[in-house]
C-alpha cells in the first residue's frame, strides 16, 4: 500500500480510544489530523446507518477523494473504522 | 417559460438523444439540465431529474473544456432542487462536488457543504465540522484569511469537549497563527494557550506549539499579566508547608519525622496544660472559655517554607523564572471576609491591577524568595519556597507565580474555591480546610535556639565510646531559661556534666593517680532517665551560646536514629508563647567491630576463685584494634592476669583472640573507706597493652562509662539469679589507625565492650575439692600404701542438696568386655587360687596377682556416701585409697550425685537443673617406693 491506513476505535460518546497508523509508510504528522478529521466526520453517516441494518460491518460508508471509511460496529456501539 | 413543462420536456427528451449522437456534448448537457428542471417543475419522479442533472454536470466537467462555469451553475440548480425536498445531505455531496480543487471557489463550496449538512435532518455536526475546516483551508490558500478564521470558529464550536485531540490541536493552532497573522495577538494567544498542552503531539510539534506561543505572547507586550497557565502542572495534593510555632527544628532530616511521633515523646518534657481541677464547675469553664484553634502560628522573623510539585508534561524543557509565592499578610483586627473578597479577585483580569498594588504594599512586610528552574521534559520537581514575615498580624499563602522563558507570567491559587465557614454558637467543629493550613497568625519575635552538635559521626564501630559537644546559640534579643533535654537513646547518648569540659578526651575518663578517686559521679536524674535538667543558672542570654558535653557510646550495631528534644522557656512574660521546644534528629550507622564474651567456671580448688575464659573477635574487614583494659565490676571482684607479662596482641581485621584470666572474690569487709555503697563497687582492672604510660587506667566507676554500663545492665539483663552470682566486663580498647589512610583523623578512638550479668554459677550447684598428698614415698615391701584424703564439697544453690559420693573402682570408661578377665575392686579370691600362691615374694604375687586381674589402686573407705548438705555450706568427707605398687595414679573414678530439693513456688524449675551427676575430676598421686 502506498498510503498508510489509520484505524481508530470510537467508544459510545464520541470519545477516540485507540488510533493506530497501519501501513508501510513512515507516520506523517500533517495525515494525522486529516485522518481524524476523517473519520471523525464518517460518523455521522455511521450513526444513521447503524440503525437501518442488522449488519455489524459496514463496508465502505464514506469517501473523502480516494480515501475510503469503512466501519465495523459492535453490539455496543463501539466503532471501529479504518 | 410558457409553464407547460410536459410539452418542453418531451421535446428536450428528442434532443437530447440527437446531441448525444452528434456528441455536441455542450448542448447535450445544456438539454439534460434543463430536463432536469423541467422534470423537478414538474415535481415528480425526481429521480429522473436528479439524474439528468447529474448526467449533465458530469457532461460538463469531462467532456466540455473549460466547463466549469456551467458545471458550478448546474451544480448550483441541482442543489436548490435536492434543498426544497429537503435532501440536504445530498446536497451536501454535490457541493462536494462542485468544490473540486480550486482554491477560492472550493472553499466557497464547502463552506456550502457544511451548511448543507448542519440544516440535514438529523444535524450532521461532524461533517459540518469538517467541510467547514476544509473551506478554511482553501480560503487560507486563497489568502482569504478572515473568511478561514471565520469557518475555523465555527468549527470549534464543533470539536469542543472532544478527545479528538489532533483535530483540535489543527484547529487552534491554526487559528492562533492565522490571528498572529493578523495582528490580533490577544485572541492569538488565547487559541495558543489551548494547544499548550499537547503532550500527546511529538517533539518537534510541541517545539512548534511552544515556540509560536512565546513569540505571539510576547509581541502582544504584555509582560505582567498574570494567566491562568496550564502549565506547568502544579500538584496541590503535593503542597508541603514547614513552619515553626513552638516547635522547632534543628535540621530538615527532623522535620520530616512524623509529628505524632515527637509529640509522644516530648510529653515528658512540656509541661501540661491542664490545671488540677478541682470540681466539675471549672471543668465546664475551661471548655467554654477555650478558643478554638484557628490557625497556625509563626513567628516574626522565622521562614516558613512551602514546597510545591511542579510537572512538566511536554517532552521539551520549559525554563521557569522567577517563581514565588504569593502571599498576604493583614492586620489581625480585620475582619477576614474582605480578605476573602479579595482573594478570590485575584484571579480575576479586571481585579488584577488591584492585586498587583496589594502586593506592592505587602512586600516590605513579607520577604519571598525567588527562585529559577528548568523543568526537563517530563520531569518532576520539587521547589521550595520561603517567605518571611516582617511584621505581626495574619499571614495568608495563597498562591505561587512563577514566569515561563522570562515573558509569560502564571499563577496558581491554593484555594480553588474560597468558602466562608458558618460556624454556629453551639457546635464549633474543628475543620481545618486546605485554606486554614494555609493561614498563619503572625506573633511578634521571639528567641530561637540554634542547637547543633559538633561533630556527630554518621557511621561509628560498636563499642566506641566519643566526646561531643552541644552548642546551643541564641541569636535574639531575648533571654531563655529553664533548659530541659530529653535524649531517645540513653543507650547511646548520655549527658556529660561541667567538669568534662575541663579535661580533655581521653584523659576524664582515666584514673587520677593516687588513691584518692574524685570526679563526676554518675547524673542525678529527674523522672525517669531520659531527661536531663540543666543547672538553674544556665540561662542563655541574647547573642551567647551554652555548650554542653555530651557522650556517645554506640551500644550495638545497627541503625540508630537519636531523637533530642529540648525545652526552654522564655523569660519575656509578655509574650503568648511560653515555650518553645528544638527538636533534633540524628542517623547513624553502627557497624560491628569487637564481639567480647566471656565464659567463667569456678576453679576447683578454691571456691571463690574462677577462671575467666574471654574471647575477642574482629568483625571488622579493615580496622585493627588494640585491647586496653579489663575491668569487672560486681561484689568485690578482681581479676588478674594468670601470667602477668602476658601482653594481648593487636587484634587485627577478621581474628579472633581468647585469653584466660584469673577471677578472685573479695570478702565483704565493712570498713574500708573507699567502699561507697551507693555508687562505684570496688572492681578490679587489668591492662592489657603494652603501653609504657601506666597510669593511664581508666576508671569504670566514673560516668559516662559507668551511665553507660547501667544502661547495658538494663538492657542485657537475662533471668539472673541475683548479684552475688553474677559479675559485669567492661574491655576497652582503641583502634589502631592503618598507615595506609592518610584521610582518617587520627584523633584517639576508644571502644567499651561491656559484657554483663556473666554468670559464675557452673552447670552444677555442687563444687568440691580434694585435698590431700600428690607425693608419698612408701616402703612397698613392708605393706601396701593407704592414702588418707579429704574431700570438701560445697553446696551454692540456694536449698538443701542431697549428696551421693560413689566410689568407683572400675575403669570410669565402662570397659564391661573385660569384666571377668579383668576383675577390678574389693572381690572374693577363692582359697584354692590362694593356696597355689608361693610365697616366696609377698611383692611379687602381689604383683602378678594385681598386675594380672586388679587395678593397683582401691578405694578403702566407704564406697558410698551420702550427706544433706545446706544452701550455701560445706562439709567434709575423708576418702581413703590404697596403692599396692608405686607409679603415678588418677584418682578421678569417683562420681557425684546431687539433688536439689525444690524451694517451693519460687524456684523456677527451667533455670537450673535440679540434679546431676559430675564425674571426678583428675587428682594426680604419685607413689613412690622409697624401699
Amino acid at each position: 500500500m502506498a498510503t498508510t491506513a489509520c484505524f481508530i476505535i470510537v467508544s459510545r460518546n464520541d470519545i477516540p480510544i485507540y488510533e493506530a497508523e497501519v501501513g508501510s509508510t513512515v507516520k506523517r504528522e500533517d495525515a494525522a489530523h486529516l485522518h481524524q478529521f476523517i473519520l471523525h466526520a464518517a460518523q455521522d453517516i455511521v450513526q444513521d446507518l447503524a440503525w437501518t441494518t442488522s449488519a455489524m460491518f459496514l463496508k465502505a460508508i464514506d469517501r473523502f477523494n480516494d480515501l475510503v471509511v469503512s466501519v465495523y460496529v459492535t453490539a455496543g456501539h463501539i466503532l471501529l473504522s479504518e | 417559460m410558457l409553464r407547460d413543462y410536459e410539452l418542453a420536456l418531451s421535446n428536450y427528451r428528442l434532443i437530447s438523444t440527437d446531441y448525444k449522437l452528434d456528441k455536441a456534448w455542450k448542448r447535450y448537457a445544456a438539454v439534460q439540465e434543463m430536463m432536469g428542471a423541467a422534470y423537478f417543475m414538474l415535481n415528480h419522479s425526481w429521480k429522473e431529474s436528479e439524474h439528468c442533472m447529474e448526467n449533465a454536470f458530469n457532461t460538463y466537467l469531462k467532456n466540455v473544456p473549460a466547463g466549469h462555469q456551467n458545471a458550478t451553475r448546474c451544480g448550483l440548480w441541482w442543489v436548490e432542487m435536492l434543498k426544497t425536498r429537503d435532501q440536504f445531505k445530498e446536497a451536501a455531496g454535490v457541493y462536494f462536488l462542485i468544490a473540486g480543487e480550486e482554491s477560492l471557489h472550493s472553499a466557497v463550496m464547502l463552506e456550502q457543504a457544511s451548511y448543507c449538512y448542519l440544516y440535514s435532518k438529523p444535524p450532521m455536526l461532524r461533517k459540518y465540522g469538517f467541510h467547514l475546516v476544509l473551506s478554511g483551508n482553501q480560503y487560507k490558500k486563497s489568502d482569504q484569511i478572515k473568511h478561514a478564521i471565520r469557518t475555523y470558529r465555527r468549527a470549534v464550536s464543533v470539536f469542543k469537549g472532544t478527545t479528538w485531540s489532533y483535530i483540535k490541536d489543527h484547529v487552534h493552532f491554526h487559528i492562533g497563527q492565522w490571528y498572529a497573522f493578523l495582528g490580533l495577538y490577544d485572541a492569538a494567544v488565547i487559541h495558543m494557550l489551548e494547544v499548550l498542552m499537547c503532550s500527546h503531539q511529538s517533539k518537534t510539534t510541541q517545539e512548534l506549539f511552544f515556540k509560536n506561543f512565546l513569540n505571539f505572547f510576547q509581541k502582544t507586550g504584555k509582560a505582567c499579566e498574570l494567566l491562568k497557565l496550564p502549565l506547568p502542572i502544579i500538584d496541590a495534593s503535593s503542597l508541603k508547608v514547614v513552619f515553626e510555632d513552638h516547635r522547632t527544628y534543628a535540621s530538615s532530616a527532623a522535620v520530616s519525622v512524623t509529628e505524632s511521633l515527637w509529640r509522644s515523646f516530648e510529653e515528658e518534657v512540656i509541661p501540661s496544660l491542664s490545671t488540677a481541677r478541682t470540681n466539675w464547675l471549672e471543668v465546664q469553664s475551661k471548655f467554654t472559655s477555650r478558643r478554638p484553634k484557628e490557625s497556625n502560628i509563626c513567628v516574626v522573623g522565622e521562614i516558613i517554607e512551602v514546597g510545591v510539585e511542579f510537572k512538566n508534561p511536554l517532552q521539551i524543557s520549559i525554563p521557569l523564572t522567577g517563581i514565588s509565592l504569593i502571599c498576604e499578610l493583614s492586620e489581625r483586627s480585620d475582619d477576614g471576609q474582605t480578605d476573602a473578597n479579595i482573594t478570590g479577585g485575584m484571579l480575576n483580569d479586571q481585579d488584577s491591577k488591584l492585586a498587583a498594588d496589594r502586593l506592592l504594599n505587602s512586600s516590605a512586610s513579607v520577604v519571598l524568595s525567588d527562585v529559577d528552574c528548568v523543568l526537563e521534559g517530563g520531569s518532576t520537581t520539587m521547589v521550595k519556597l520561603i517567605v518571611t514575615p516582617r511584621e505581626e498580624g495574619i499571614l495568608k499563602i495563597v498562591g505561587v507565580k512563577w514566569k515561563i522563558s522570562g515573558s509569560v507570567s502564571g499563577c496558581y491559587n491554593f484555594v480553588a474555591n474560597p468558602m466562608k465557614k458558618k460556624t454556629t454558637t453551639r457546635t464549633r467543629k474543628h475543620m481545618h480546610s486546605f485554606s486554614d493550613n494555609l493561614k498563619f497568625a503572625v506573633i511578634k519575635s521571639l528567641p530561637k535556639l540554634e542547637g547543633l552538635i559538633h561533630s556527630i559521626p554518621e557511621r561509628v564501630y560498636a563499642g566506641e565510646l566519643r566526646y561531643l559537644t552541644l552548642e546551643l546559640s541564641n541569636k535574639s534579643e531575648v533571654a531563655v531559661k529553664n533548659l530541659k533535654m530529653k535524649i531517645s537513646h540513653p543507650r547511646f547518648l548520655n549527658f556529660g556534666s561541667a567538669e568534662h569540659f575541663d579535661i580533655n578526651y581521653p584523659a576524664c575518663l582515666q584514673k587520677i593517680t593516687g588513691s584518692k578517686r574524685s570526679g563526676p559521679m554518675p547524673m542525678q536524674r529527674e523522672g525517669s532517665d531520659s531527661v536531663f535538667l540543666f543547672p538553674n543558672d544556665n540561662v542563655i542570654r541574647k547573642g551567647s551560646s551554652l555548650s554542653w558535653p555530651l557522650w556517645f557510646h554506640a551500644a550495638v550495631p545497627g541503625s540508630v536514629s537519636l531523637y533530642i528534644v529540648l525545652y526552654y522557656e522564655i523569660e519575656d512574660i509578655e509574650c503568648s508563647m511560653k515555650y518553645r521546644t528544638l527538636r533534633m534528629f540524628h542517623n547513624m550507622e553502627v557497624l560491628p567491630a569487637i564481639d567480647v564474651s566471656f565464659q567463667l567456671s569456678p576453679q576447683p580448688s578454691t571456691p571463690q576463685k574462677f577462671l575467666v575464659r574471654m574471647d575477642v573477635t574482629n568483625q571488622t574487614s579493615s580496622e585493627d584494634f588494640q585491647m586496653d583494659q579489663l575491668s569487672s565490676l560486681g561484689n568485690q571482684w578482681e581479676i588478674s592476669m594468670i601470667d602477668p607479662l602476658f601482653h594481648p596482641p593487636l587484634l587485627m581485621s577478621g581474628q579472633a583472640f581468647s585469653c584466660f584470666f584469673m577471677l578472685k572474690r573479695h570478702e565483704k569487709s565493712g570498713d574500708s573507706e573507699e567502699i561507697s555503697s551507693l555508687h562505684s563497687p570496688i572492681g578490679g582492672d587489668v591492662k592489657l597493652s603494652t603501653k609504657d604510660d601506666d597510669d593511664s587506667l581508666f576508671d569504670v566507676s566514673l560516668s559516662p562509662l559507668s551511665d553507660f554500663h547501667n544502661c547495658e545492665r538494663l538492657y542485657q539483663e537475662k533471668q539472673s539469679e541475683g548479684g552475688s552470682h553474677t559479675v559485669d566486663f567492661i574491655l576497652i580498647s582503641h583502634q589502631v589507625h592503618n598507615k595506609n589512610n592518610p584521610g582518617v583523623s587520627h584523633s584517639p578512638c576508644f571502644l567499651s565492650n561491656h559484657a554483663c550479668h556473666c554468670s559464675i554459677l557452673g552447670s552444677s550447684p555442687i563444687s568440691w575439692v580434694i585435698d590431700g598428698p600428690h607425693e608419698i614415698f612408701h616402703d612397698f615391701s613392708a605393706s601396701f600404701c593407704e592414702v588418707s584424703l579429704k574431700m570438701t564439697l560445697y553446696n551454692s544453690s540456694k536449698t538443701v542438696a542431697s549428696i551421693r559420693i560413689n566410689t568407683m573402682d572400675s575403669s570410669h570408661l565402662g570397659d564391661s568386655g573385660s569384666v571377668f578377665s579383668n576383675q577390678e575392686g574389693w572381690y572374693n579370691v577363692p582359697l584354692e587360687n590362694a593356696i597355689k600362691v608361693t610365697s616366696d615374694v609377698r611383692g611379687t604375687i602381689l604383683k602378678s596377682l594385681l598386675w594380672e586381674s586388679a587395678h593397683p589402686t582401691i578405694w578403702s573407705a566407704s564406697s558410698s556416701t551420702k550427706l544433706q548438705l545446706g544452701p550455701g555450706s560445706m562439709a567434709e568427707i575423708p576418702l581413703q585409697v590404697c596403692v599396692f605398687c608405686p607409679g603415678t595414679y588418677d584418682l578421678s573414678n569417683y562420681a557425684v550425685q546431687w539433688n536439689l530439693q525444690p524451694l517451693g513456688a519460687q524456684q523456677n524449675p527451667e533455670s537450673r537443673p535440679s540434679s546431676g551427676t559430675c564425674p571426678g575430676y583428675p587428682y594426680y598421686l604419685t607413689v613412690i617406693s622409697s624401699s
